[in-house]
């Protein structure tokens, strides 16, 4: 996931001279993304929430004393109510019994027992949990369709005896909550998780049972318990449940938490068998000839209890299709990271090898090489001395676009044979570019930034390439020369990564997104077929390469080709740059959309190339944050350990990748310590910065941005790599 | 504590009109070069030795941070920011600076700085506990003669000093435990004493091995503080201390020394994160009774904040001057540093203070109410983390020119930078100079 290093320059410039109001608020583009994390985030709690994921308690209260109970409670029956002071107890009239199912409903296995019910004109009692009645309303509405009653179970059943009067009170409402929304009814019937019989009742439990009347509930527990949860088959759960001589009882059954199908069948026979002993299956206030346990809701109740329901039913959707997503984000980062490893070996292998050669002769004519410079007054001196070095005969164009801090001057000082100085006003890199193509003498033209720094073979080896007349472009390798800072240690890691693995990997697909404004080599006629650089989209050296592709030229890489670039080292920065990377990658995307139907070279890039290109740098980097959400997810509420070395194993595939590019690249692995950090500091920036153009894209949003501070580590070769450079950028430093 | 660094050195304030902004802030452990480079002698070098206002606010987040943990006893807050590291570290790298000088007047100065505070402390503490009806020598807890030794660590902390787990009554003034909680905090000072008396020492040997010598601490603490090895009684607790925070105190060498500096910043940044990750692990899985508190973990209190302290000191900036939006704070930090320890000392003190205090106002008669009570009742926290610092004010006012007259300073009332008349004091900094 780390590594899309698509290379355009490093930060370029300012060109419209917008005057920079710095505001103070949360600047949009942070707001965004942070809302759409948090909502997202919202709603995976809210789905943990009502799959009992959060806030659930297992605990179960241990038998305690009974002296406590009155007598008549614990000798009475099963129906307890304890309402306004009253400590009173009903049972069912003879020859009739209430059947009760409890823990539902059940998406399998409700329906089925409802199914038997109404097959046999049966009524029951249904003591629903708020999660289960907010994951499955259609089901709670049926039951009261089809005459019902409903019960409360509380909300994620828990042994009330453990909980504070606040939590009995929330576990209470919730159901409520989610009984409304279901069948807009609410119940005054209360059944307590992990309850029996009357007799069970105990120090612990009973002033749970009185608290409960207070609030208006009616406790129901049970004559008799079929203990279909233990599965003991058909014939025991009909004898358990089954009361002694035609007495009336309230039976104990379930329909959820696991395989019911012995309840349903035990239904099947016991119901007509005990209706032909002359009982009724009513339900409870039926069999005791009292009004209705339920109570219609209307008007804001109603609504409250819809829109729980609606916010329940669309945390469930996001989540599957975030499963979903991040089942395919799985897929795809690791198909591209299998496709790396392969493909960029091959590469090595292929271009390493010591009998070959891009075509029969070697280059040896000279180069143009372009330098379009913007305020580079500090760095230019090296790019341009570093140029003096090449071993292969070349000319400088530096094209100056309108510098206000003396760049041109400082290179005519300079008085260098070789060295050319174009100014132009301000009118951006690519009119720069052309400008210099213009004036260029040579056939092969070298495009390089005003801040790099070339090794003497750099030239060279990057312009081997062009011995095959088929290639028309040439990408190089650049490297981060500040690389000692942890933002500079990470982009060290991206670069790496991104030369080696992805670019190796472009290249032999033959669909090589850009080449790096840092670096890069064409050949002239090859530009000029396409109509040279444009400034249609903030990313030129993207929309150049992908105009080279249509025109059927070959792109590759040239691993030895080396240059020393400096990366941002502030992460508002590092933010412009990349926006603009990834924004202007989506618009040469866009800009090139028609090679998709195109036929011929256009179209063998707009069929394998673009979409792979979209896919792995746009498309895929856009689900990944969903990786570090369920990261989060799982660490706070899941399963923490397992979370945890999943993502372990995740970093380690990571680093396995990275430490072979170090190894292609013959770079020292201690860079590699700072990965773990990366992963959870520097990606996330990633995301968000593409997040951040996606909108800028949908919503045609304009941008502005701030030209890289330059500070002049990255020097010339000989010093490469200028590791802590004294840190000469005290400009920097929050001076009082 | 740490408020000795602002006479270290003979480097007087320069002249006033020395202009400010000529000066680059060149922090003396940035100059490469043989480690421990003096200031420089002469009021006319172009540098100012100054303090770095970095270090200071370090110091005073983290004063603010201790006593707001030990009012309310959130026990993440020992995880948000490790003050007791950072505490230790800072001093490290202050007696790196002194140990330039002859060693044994280093440590008499530092101890004749620390003691009169706390014989200031001792006497009230004590006469306190006498009025309370405790007897030493009938401490249960603290048997017979060997209990009247222990006295003097009230004089000199060579270890904890003795006191009642309960004194007076439970419904009376004060909790009963209130001397546990006054006198607790004085395991800083022996910790601190310690540290000083064994600098020179370290010192040694971190210029020798500075690799060992830094890790040297951690490793001690996995063998003490894991029950590997159980030390009993205040030898046991003076080195388990020793161990978890020595880390931090031989961090504050390397920084002084310019080590640290040396250290890639991204090594030093993700080792450290290796080192945090390691204190979380061993924590999650070692919770005390009150859960994530680091200060019931000793590992995982060494590892965090090992690890805190590396990127605090990493990224030292070496400011001259409070930055920006922080420079109002200014006078506030510098009252913090200037009087460090008496805030240290009496902060536990005062927030027992606050609650005889804060319950007179349940006999105002507009709190008869039963709703007026309960209001108070569920804010009460609150207000005592309100008046506490005005208790503190009090107490700076009332004791602490002492650290003055320790420090051989002529005594300041309420020393928070601002020059006023002929106040010999520290240079004013900030508003006082741009005016």
């Amino acid at each position: 996931m780390a590594s899309r290093t698509s290379r355009h320059g490093p930060a370029r410039t300012p060109r419209r001279a917008a005057p920079q109001v710095r505001r103070r608020r949360i600047p949009l583009r942070l707001l965004l993304p942070l809302l759409l994390l948090v909502a997202l985030m919202a709603m995976l709690m809210l789905r943990g929430y009502v799959h009992s994921e959060i806030l659930a308690d297992h605990r179960v209260q241990p038998e305690a004393a009974t002296d406590k109970v009155p007598e008549k409670i614990l000798e009475g029956g099963p129906v307890i109510d304890t309402r306004s002071g009253r400590t009173t107890s009903m049972s069912v009239p003879d020859h009739r019994l209430v059947l009760t199912f409890d823990d539902g409903p059940d998406p399998e296995w409700t329906p089925k027992v409802l199914d038997v019910l109404k097959a046999h004109h049966a009524h029951a009692v249904f003591f629903v949990t708020g999660t289960m009645a907010s994951r499955y309303p259609e089901l709670v509405h049926r039951m009261v369709e089809e005459g019902h009653e409903v019960g409360l179970h509380t909300f994620n059943h828990p042994d009330l005896s453990y909980q504070s009067k606040k939590r009995i009170d929330w576990e209470l409402s919730q159901n409520q909550l989610a009984l409304e929304g279901a069948a807009g009814i609410r119940t005054s019937l209360f059944r307590p998780p992990y309850s029996s019989f009357a007799d069970a009742m105990d120090d612990k439990s009973w002033p749970v049972t009185q608290y409960i009347g207070t609030r208006g509930y009616i406790t129901v527990v049970n004559n008799t318990d079929s203990e279909d949860w233990q599965k003991p088959g058909v014939d025991e759960i009909i004898r358990r449940a089954t009361p002694k001589g035609g007495k009336g009882a309230i039976v104990l059954m379930h329909d959820s938490g696991g395989d019911r199908h012995q309840t349903v069948q035990a239904l099947d026979r016991f119901l007509p068998q005990l209706q032909k002993q002359g009982y009724e299956f009513k339900n409870l206030t039926e069999a005791l000839n009292a009004p209705s346990a339920h109570t219609p809701v209307t008007g804001l109740d109603l609504w409250k209890g819809k829109a729980w329901i609606f916010l329940v039913g669309a945390s469930d959707g996001i989540t599957d299709a975030l499963v979903v997503g991040i089942a395919i984000t799985g897929v795809l980062v690791f198909t591209r990271f299998g496709l790396m490893l392969l493909l960029s070996a091959a590469h090595a292998r292929r271009v390493r090898r010591r009998t070959f050669r891009w075509g029969p002769l070697p280059i040896t004519e000279p180069v143009s090489v372009l330098v379009p410079a913007y305020n580079e007054a500090k760095c230019i001196e090296n790019t341009v001395h570093s140029l003096m070095a090449s071993e292969h005969p070349i000319e400088v164009i530096v094209i100056d676009d309108g510098s206000s801090d003396g760049t041109a001057r400082i290179v005519e000082n300079l008085r260098l044979p070789n060295v050319r100085v174009v100014r132009q006003l301000n009118a951006g890199k690519p009119a720069a570019l052309n400008r210099g193509l213009a004036n260029a003498r040579y056939d092969i033209i070298v495009m390089m930034d005003g801040d790099t720094v070339f090794e003497p073979a750099t030239v060279r080896e990057l312009v081997q390439p062009f011995a095959d007349p088929q290639v028309g472009a040439v990408a190089g390798n650049a490297k981060v020369g500040n690389r000692d800072s942890l933002i500079g240690a990470w982009q060290h890691i991206e670069y790496v990564m991104g030369f080696n693995l992805d670019r190796r990997m472009y290249d032999i697909l033959r669909c090589m997104p850009t080449i790096p404004g840092a670096v890069g080599a064409f050949r002239r006629s090859a530009l000029e077929r396409v109509g040279g650089m444009s400034d249609d989209t903030l990313a030129e050296d993207t929309d150049i390469t992908m105009a080279m592709h249509r025109d059927g030229w070959r792109v590759v890489y040239a691993e030895k080709a080396r240059a020393w670039t400096e990366a941002p080292e502030s992460v508002q920065q590092l933010w412009s740059q990349r926006y603009r990377w990834s924004y202007g990658t989506m618009q040469a995307i866009w800009k090139h959309r028609r090679a998709l139907i195109e036929r011929g070279p256009s179209g063998r890039f707009g069929r394998v190339g673009l979409p792979l290109v979209s896919l792995f740098m746009v498309l895929a980097p856009l689900l990944a944050p969903l990786i570090d959400v369920f990261l989060l997810y799982g660490v706070v509420f899941g399963p923490t350990q397992k979370t945890i070395i999943a993502w372990l194993g995740v970093l380690a595939v990571q680093a396995a990748c990275a430490a072979y590019a170090f190894r292609l690249d013959r770079e020292r692995m201690t860079h590699l310590i700072s990965l773990p950090l990366q992963q959870i500091l520097y990606r996330q920036l990633m995301y968000v910065v593409l997040l951040q153009s996606w909108i800028t894209a949908l919503t045609g949003g304009r941008l502005r941005w701030q030209k890289l501070r330059r500070t002049g580590v990255v020097e010339a070769p000989g010093a490469i790599p200028r590791q802590r450079a004294a840190h000469s950028g005290d400009d920097r430093r929050p001076v009082g | 504590m740490t408020t000795h660094e602002y006479t270290t050195g003979a480097t007087p304030t320069p002249p006033l009109g020395a202009p400010r902004v000529s000066i680059p802030h060149q922090p003396s452990h940035q100059q490469p070069g043989p480690p421990a480079q003096p200031e420089p002698p002469a009021p006319s070098a172009p540098r100012r030795p100054g303090r770095d206002r970095y270090l200071d606010l370090l110091r005073s987040i983290a004063l603010v941070r201790v006593v707001v943990y030990h009012l309310f006893g959130w026990a993440w807050l020992t995880v948000l920011f490790p003050s007791m590291g950072v505490m230790f570290a800072l001093a490290g790298s202050l007696m790196a600076r002194s140990l330039n000088r002859p060693a044994f007047s280093v440590i008499r100065g530092r101890v004749r700085r620390l003691l009169p505070p706390l014989w200031a402390f001792s006497a009230v503490a004590l006469v306190l506990m006498f009025a309370g009806g405790w007897s030493v020598t009938k401490d249960p807890d603290h048997g017979g003669t060997w209990g009247l030794v222990e006295m003097i660590n009230y004089v000199f902390p060579f270890g904890a000093p003795p006191f009642p787990w309960h004194i007076g009554d439970k419904a009376g003034l004060l909790e009963d435990t209130w001397a546990v909680q006054a006198v607790g905090p004085l395991w800083y000072l022996r910790a601190y004493l310690w540290f000083v008396v064994a600098s020179p020492l370290l010192l040694w040997a971190f210029r020798r091995v500075p690799w060992a010598t830094l890790f040297f601490p951690l490793a001690l603490t996995a063998v003490v503080g894991t029950g590997i090895v159980t030390i009993p009684g205040e030898t046991g607790n003076t080195i388990t201390d020793f161990a978890v925070y020595g880390g931090c105190w031989v961090l504050g060498f390397a920084h002084h020394e310019g080590v640290l500096q040396r250290v890639p910043r991204y090594v030093a940044v993700s080792c450290s994160a290796l080192v945090m990750a390691f204190g979380l692990w061993w924590a999650s899985g070692h919770l005390g009774p009150d859960g994530w508190d680091l200060n019931d973990i000793p590992l995982a209190q060494a590892t965090w904040s090992f690890g805190f302290v590396v990127i605090l000191l990493q990224y030292s900036p070496s400011w001259q001057e409070l930055p920006g939006r922080l420079a109002k704070w200014d006078k506030l930090v510098t009252l913090s540093n200037n009087r460090a320890v008496t805030i240290y000392l009496w902060h536990n003190m005062l927030i027992m203070a606050t609650v005889p205090i804060i319950d007179q106002v349940y006999n105002l008669p507009f709190m008869e109410s039963e709703r007026a009570t309960a209001a108070l009742d569920s804010t009460y926290m609150l207000w005592m983390f309100v008046l506490v610092w005005p208790l503190i004010g009090l107490t700076i006012l009332a004791f602490g020119w002492i650290e003055d007259i320790a420090a051989k300073r002529s005594p300041r009332l309420w020393p928070n930078g601002v020059k006023k008349g002929r106040s010999r004091g520290r240079a004013g900094r900030g508003a006082a100079h741009r005016g």
